[in-house]
């Protein structure tokens, strides 16, 4: 079965390179026949990669040991789910989950525009292929999830595995790699089309508007995989935090921060023609940064509690990483002619300059996550000393550089293209502006002293009375319009232009999130050692606990304590927070509780008992206020990001510049 | 032994593993200077006041270490310093502002005011070239300005 598995990958190598080969052949030589039997050549890459992930997931479902991925990510006591999710567990399984999903996305993409865009199409399929078959490399000749254990020597077999990471046993985290993988591998698509597009010289925006939906999709599952991870953290590792800073995480981070200000500078083209190089740098950016996560997360080069095992991987990424950097900077350079801008800039107060504020303070924060994130390898490059960037560098450089954006996130959609007027601004601007100046008040006269979580909160009420401000002006005219009701007539505006007030909903969304990570500003914790019946108070809550269980089943040992949770007295809540020893790993792992409300959460972990034989239940208690605003920051981000996918009802023809006459250069213009 | 015996030695070396029996040291002058000094368990990104993990084999020993040298009378400064001086520049949470670590706190700010500098540039080419329409005449040009007016007019409410 394992050679089935490696003959499988090594037979998709062969057609990628052949895809590469012969799309590009025939385009050159204006041969169809063979541009064709390159497209085709992505569909059977497609069946192999799938029956190599089937061989996989039949191994590690049946416990098939001989293998050494399955010996090492399964063990036969592990849920279903669990033994699944070890497909992507370690780097080999991942790896191949990686050129899966890229497989299935450019067969995808070959399918759908196999009557389109013609002349791009071969250099599309060649871009895509090239990462393919960079991947292939990796899976079938250096780290093959189709090792077999002890080949040829007198080893009998191997009774079990040594099972999943207990952490990763948890259903977020059994779809947090793969969410975030189809985001990361969703950017090849827009870059393959931008990179077809530098080729063959393209003149117009056609892979802008082709690749619009990929763009918003992949963003949605990048959102989502970042949001599973922290949503993950939150609730599993025990300390409470969703965001450790830590290099992966980061890297993570940066791709989605690119692809945020690709999505808002690409309307600037849209409708405007402007800033063409400036999006194919920021797509080519996304997804070498995708890349270089990738890379991050495997070489060892930074130390994380994400890396997977030191491989020798790590050499080829940078060689990969090489390849398309410049590769991408020879093209953009190249073929600066085709991308010059059709527009100009009018007024600085315009929706225009607010985009491009609004990409500066993106890239800046890119900048500084990735800044912080190699600084100690750069440092110790330079000094020949190690230092360390830890949490509290990266919360002091990216608070002010996020309230700045939240402020953007206010300003920019309300300003007028071309230009706007003083006039028009205080019609858009006074009543948002004392909506977030009363906030400020009411929170300082209300004692909150901490600088930036008034700020915050005050630029959440500041944006989110302009986006309210924006549905009630359009709802209200439809209204007198067709006699709607408020619901129904918000509903027809968002169908009128789903982009628009998607992308308000979105905005939204990360209002509510601001206000989730601003109530980490006044956090309360406190680490207790109680007897069974013993209180202890936090916050608003006494805390007793009631009684200490314990028990095993095949797969882990498990303790448990009771905890009773008072309010004044009463009774409100019981809470059971766990822990556990996974058997087969000898790993511990907390299962905490959390009591989650809207305005803050009561988080319980339990540690264990305390070391001096007293049998004293060690509990480490939190509060943790508006953290759940995340969570639900998450889902309206989602729901905008759908709202985005709709096609409008109405569709807009935009004012782009229209050329009246020739341009005459270095003649002044009569004002 | 039996298999549930077994397990119940597991559970009970797990739970001495993870047990802790000195929640007190979290003072105030604890939690202030180990929000100073990074945890160098190399498991996790935070300081040594706010490690979560109890039996942290960096955080615990350096929290011990600070409630003793407090309690010796020993300043914030001195207490860093002797860190500093056990693990070197590491210790500190944050890469010390004077030298070349100087720049990993002026670089995301240099890069900001360098972003500013090229939107600047950006504005002037764009509104500094102009352009001149000849061959079309006045009201051609005027026709089109309506048009483009309304346009955006429409599109803007």
């Amino acid at each position: 079965m394992e050679n089935l598995g490696s003959l499988a990958i090594i037979l998709a190598f062969c057609l990628s390179v052949y895809a590469i080969v012969a799309s590009v052949t025939g385009k050159i030589k204006r041969n169809p026949f063979l541009v064709v039997s390159g497209e085709r050549a992505v569909y059977a890459i497609w069946f192999l990669l799938t029956f190599a992930s089937a061989l996989l997931i039949y191994a590690l479902l049946t416990s098939d040991f001989r293998l050494a991925y399955v010996a090492g990510h399964s063990n036969r006591s592990m849920p279903l789910l669990y033994k699944f999710a070890a497909w992507w567990g370690g780097q080999e399984g991942s790896l191949l989950l990686w050129a899966w999903i890229l497989s299935t996305y450019s067969a995808i993409v070959v399918y759908t525009n196999r009557r389109r865009f013609r002349s791009m199409m071969p250099y599309v399929t060649a871009t895509l292929m090239v990462t393919q078959c960079f991947f292939l490399i990796l899976i079938g000749f250096i780290v093959s999830p189709f090792e077999v254990l002890a080949v040829g020597k007198e080893v009998v077999g191997v009774a079990d595995g040594n099972g999943l990471n207990p952490l990763l046993q948890h259903w977020a985290m059994a779809i947090h790699p793969p969410t975030l993988y189809l985001g990361y591998v969703g950017f090849a698509v827009p870059y393959a089309f931008a990179m077809a597009s530098l080729i063959t010289r393209q003149p117009g925006d056609a892979w802008i508007h082709t690749t619009r939906r990929w763009t918003l999709i992949t963003w949605g599952f990048q959102s989502a995989g970042i949001l599973l991870g922290a949503g993950w953290a939150y609730s599993v590792l025990g300390w409470g935090g969703y965001w450790g800073w830590d290099p992966v995480e980061n890297a993570s981070l940066l791709p989605w921060i690119t692809a945020t200000a690709f999505l808002h500078s690409v309307m600037m083209q849209e409708k405007k023609g402007m800033m063409k190089v400036w999006n194919m740098v920021l797509v080519s950016a996304t997804f070498i940064l995708c890349i270089f996560g990738t890379f991050l997360t495997r070489s060892g080069v930074v130390s994380s509690v994400h890396a997977f095992a030191q491989s020798p991987i790590g050499t080829w990424f940078v060689g990969f990483l090489a390849l398309l950097i410049g590769a991408t900077a020879y093209l953009i350079l190249d073929r600066l002619d085709y991308l010059k801008s059709e527009a100009r800039l009018e007024s600085v107060v315009s929706r225009e300059s607010a985009f491009l504020f609004n990409n500066l303070i993106l890239l800046a924060s890119c900048f500084a996550v990735l800044w912080g994130t190699l600084f100690p390898v750069i440092s110790e490059a330079f000094t020949g000393e190690k230092i360390s960037v830890d949490a509290p560098f990266f919360n002091r450089v990216n608070v002010p550089i996020g309230l700045f954006l939240l402020f953007l996130t206010g300003i920019g959609p309300l300003i007028a293209w071309r230009r706007s007027s003083l006039e028009s601004l205080k019609r858009a601007f006074l009543w948002p502006a004392v909506g977030g100046v009363a906030t400020a008040v009411v929170l300082v006269a209300a004692g909150v002293r901490h600088f930036y979580a008034v700020m915050s909160l005050a630029l959440c009420a500041f944006v989110a009375w302009t986006i309210f401000q924006e549905f009630y002006k359009g709802s209200r005219a439809i209204r007198s319009r067709t006699g709607k009701n408020w619901l129904a007539a918000a509903v027809e505006l968002t169908h009128r232009n789903t982009r628009r007030y998607g992308g308000y909903v979105v905005h939204m969304g990360v209002v509510l999130m601001f206000i989730g990570f601003t109530g980490a500003a006044f956090n309360k914790d406190k680490t207790v050692e109680v007897h069974v019946g013993d209180h202890f108070a936090i916050g608003r809550y006494e805390l007793r606990v009631a009684d200490i269980n314990s028990g095993e089943n095949p797969n882990y040992a498990w303790s448990s304590a009771e905890v009773e949770v008072r309010q004044n007295g009463k009774l409100i809540d019981r809470l059971y927070p766990e822990t556990r020893f996974y058997k087969s790993s000898r790993q511990g792992a907390s299962e905490v509780a959390i009591r989650r409300r809207l305005h803050e959460d009561l988080y319980l972990n339990f540690a264990g008992l305390s070391e001096d034989g007293d049998n004293k239940a060690v509990i480490q208690a939190y509060v943790f206020p508006l953290v759940s605003w995340i969570w639900i920051g998450f889902w309206v981000l989602m729901a905008g990001t759908l709202i985005c996918l709709i096609p409008s009802k109405t569709r807009f023809q935009f004012a782009r510049t229209e050329i009246v006459g020739m341009v005459k250069e270095h003649e002044p213009v009569r004002q | 032994m039996s298999r549930f015996g077994n397990s119940v030695v597991l559970l009970l070396v797990a739970v001495l593993a993870l047990a802790q029996s000195s929640s007190e040291l979290m003072t105030p002058d604890v939690v202030r200077i180990g929000s100073h000094l990074a945890c160098l368990c190399g498991a996790c990104n935070n300081t040594v006041a706010n490690c979560p993990m109890l039996e942290c084999h960096y955080a615990r020993p350096a929290k011990e270490k600070i409630y003793r040298m407090v309690a010796e009378g020993r300043t914030d400064e001195e207490i860093i310093q002797s860190f500093v001086d056990e693990h070197g520049l590491q210790a500190l949470a944050v890469p010390p502002k004077e030298g070349f670590n100087l720049l990993g706190w002026v670089m995301p700010f240099a890069a900001i005011a360098f972003g500013l500098l090229v939107i600047w540039w950006f504005v002037r080419r764009y509104q500094g070239v102009r352009v001149a329409a000849s061959g079309a005449d006045d009201e051609v040009f005027e026709r089109y300005r309506d048009r483009i007016e309304e346009d955006l007019s429409r599109l803007d409410s």
